[in-house]
């Protein structure tokens, strides 16, 4: 009897299971569609992006200008976007077992990046980068930049764990640890950081906001406004970039959107990548 | 990609930006059978500029160990292996450059280390070329060789490391051709360590990255040696400023060594970066090994290194080596001595073309002792 009533419990849960199971989000293969919202959400957790259609964008290898991807690697990027008219949110999702973040020779960071026309123009720019005169703006997310924002230690040993040192010049006990004298001496030892280069750090946000205008141009933006987060599961990674809409854009208006991913485990680095060419993107678009 | 002219195989070659030489070019002569590898260098570099988080591992400077010795690790085999077999015909080489045999998709041929070949920086220290037969003595020509071969950037004409930068965040400078990697623009995409083949570019994780050397440059604009020169206690080294063949002038000690004597050689010419560290080639190294690092003239430069004690002006030239810090851009032999000049012909050095030798008795009779040296 008690095991009649075990087999029934367990049918009746099997049998709802898929009721209980997330509701998938609409698709909208077309496009990416720009869903309006009052507020952004601020983490690629929020229910909101349970109702947010999400299209599958394809990616090619990059192999327009050397250095060139010659083995294709991440195939599809899902894309999410949300608006409120002034910024816009891309929660980007991928397939990557692997979660590459630390940096080290022959060694590679995943990343991600979205890409959009500088301006609402009836022409837009190359996809691949811009062009001169017709820029492009990139947000730029790397699991490096984001383990660094996620506390690893700005040191040697947080890359290297087995690793001694024997004495660095700008740690000498004379000097006072983090007193001015002692990290202006520390930046010294640093070229690209004394430089103001923001490859080299530290850094508070998981992103880069750049410019382009055709490949081998990118620049960093003046300022980076974007913000962003990235997460990494048995699955891959979801990344949530927020950054400013194009100028000129506002809710209602089209687009184009262009999506780039780095597999670090594949060495993809730079012009090595995965990336898709101009999808429309509808801002505002109802749900 | 570009038609430049490269002097050292003797033809046109393929390259990714067109032919545009420095006002002058920084230059280098190592004399390999003077070098010790007591790593004087590699320490003055590393303290002057590779103390900082992230630089650890880098050896702007090295000293290695040949035919066994590599940093990083099988650094010139790797790519001789992916170039395959090449070939000079008489002065003119006739096989690929690194630059001809870049595959599909890639500016340079190349290959990338890994982190664990940076692990031994002194592997195959004072390894013999063969192994030592029992019951083997030195009878004048020796069986088993090594040498030591001191490496820094080479500075090169045509760099590869320039070529492969995607983002141009590498250049040469117009005043002295030293080749830099501008740190405000690199974003580590690691290309250049993969492209060089001297393997002289290093990614820092620190900073994001890459860095190399800078032969010194805040020295030289001072009309200074770089600190390996410098420190170099073998006296192996001298710097100055190298011009094309057809411009050569016997009296800048470069260009004396490097094109009137042929004395020394460019490291791997067959790869097509037209280096400009020369080489004084070992001695005592099997001609087949010598051709494939220094290229065809090995022969030649050897009998006429074998031949400078008889030859005042060779001679006098190498006393110059290590006689002082500043950069000597003239000499000229003085009957028995060589004096060295700056740029603006201000002697700034004069050494004897023999040290004079004293001998002293074997007894010291007024300490009662016998002495252990005598010269």
């Amino acid at each position: 009897m008690n095991a009649r009533i075990v087999l029934l419990a367990i049918f009746v849960v099997a049998a709802t299971l898929p009721a209980c199971k997330k509701p998938e989000p609409p698709i909208s293969e077309a496009e990416v569609r720009a869903v309006a919202e009052k507020t952004i959400p601020s983490t690629s957790e929020d229910k909101v992006w349970e109702r947010v259609p999400f299209h599958p964008a394809k990616l090619l290898m990059q192999d327009v200008v050397e250095p060139r991807l010659m083995q294709a690697s991440t195939s599809t990027v899902r894309v999410q976007a949300v608006t409120d008219g002034q910024m816009i949110a891309f929660r980007l999702s991928w397939n990557d077992p692997t979660q590459d973040d630390l940096p080290g020779p022959g060694r590679f960071e995943d990343a991600a990046a979205v890409q959009l026309p500088a301006g609402i123009t009836p022409d837009v720019p190359n996809p691949q980068m811009g062009e001169p005169g017709k820029p492009v703006e990139i947000t730029y997310w790397s699991a490096n930049f984001q383990a660094m924002v996620n506390g690893r230690k700005d040191d040697i040993s947080a890359i290297y764990p087995q690793a001694k040192i024997d004495h660095y010049p700008f740690e000498a006990a004379s000097l006072k640890p983090g007193s001015p004298a002692q990290l202006e001496m520390a930046k010294r030892y640093a070229p690209a950081r004394s430089l103001g280069n923001p490859m080299a750090g530290p850094r508070k946000v998981p992103v880069q906001d750049l410019i382009a205008e055709g490949p081998g141009t990118l620049r960093v933006a003046e300022k980076t406004i974007s913000t962003g987060v990235g997460k990494h599961s048995k699955d891959g990674w979801t990344v949530l970039l927020i950054r400013p809409l194009p100028n000129g854009a506002q809710i209602g208006a089209r687009t184009q959107v262009a999506f780039a991913v780095w597999e670090g485990s594949h060495q993809e680095v730079g012009a090595r990548k995965m990336r898709s060419g101009w999808i429309p993107l509808a801002l505002g678009a109802a749900r | 990609m570009a038609r430049v002219y490269n002097w050292q195989i003797d033809r046109e070659m393929s390259y990714w930006y067109p032919e545009k030489r420095p006002k002058r070019q920084f230059a280098a002569v190592f004399d390999t059978n003077k070098c010790i590898a007591c790593q004087t260098c590699t320490l003055a570099c590393k303290t002057t500029w590779t103390s900082g988080k992230g630089q650890e591992y880098m050896l702007w400077n090295n000293v290695e160990t040949k035919p066994y010795g590599f940093y990083p690790l099988a650094w010139d085999v790797n790519l001789l292996e992916r170039l395959g077999a090449q070939n000079w015909d008489g002065q003119r080489y006739t096989g690929r450059t690194i630059f001809e045999a870049a595959q599909a998709g890639e500016r340079v041929l190349g290959w990338r280390p890994e982190e664990i070949d940076y692990a031994n920086p002194n592997v195959g220290e004072d390894d013999c070329a063969n192994g030592v037969e029992k019951g083997a003595y030195f009878q004048g020509v020796h069986n088993s060789w090594f040498f030591y071969l001191a490496r820094i950037c080479n500075h090169c004409t045509y760099p590869a490391c320039l070529a492969s930068c995607p983002r141009a965040s590498i250049y040469k400078r117009p005043e002295d051709g030293i080749v830099v990697i501008d740190q405000s623009r690199c974003r580590g995409y690691q290309e250049c360590v993969k492209a060089c083949p001297y393997k002289k570019t290093f990614y820092n994780p620190m900073t994001g990255t890459s860095e190399k050397c800078i032969a010194c440059f805040p020295k030289i604009e001072l009309g200074l040696q770089p600190q390996c020169f410098a420190n170099c206690i073998g006296k192996i080294r001298f710097a100055g400023w190298i011009s094309k063949p057809e411009s050569a002038r016997p009296d800048n000690p470069i260009d004396f060594l490097v094109h009137v004597k042929k004395v020394a050689l460019p490291l791997f010419p067959q790869f097509g970066l037209e280096p400009n560290v020369y080489y004084i080639p070992p001695l005592n190294v099997p001609r087949d090994f010598l051709l494939q690092l220094f290229g065809p003239n090995v022969d030649a430069a050897l009998e006429t290194y074998r031949n400078a004690p008889q030859d005042k002006d060779l001679a006098g030239l190498l006393t110059l080596f290590g006689s002082t810090e500043l950069i000597v851009s003239k000499w000229k032999r003085v009957q028995e001595e060589i004096a060295g000049y700056d740029e603006s012909n201000r002697e700034i050095v004069r050494v004897p073309l023999r040290e004079p030798t004293l001998v002293r008795q074997a007894f010291d009779a007024k300490r009662n002792v016998a002495r252990s040296n005598i010269t």
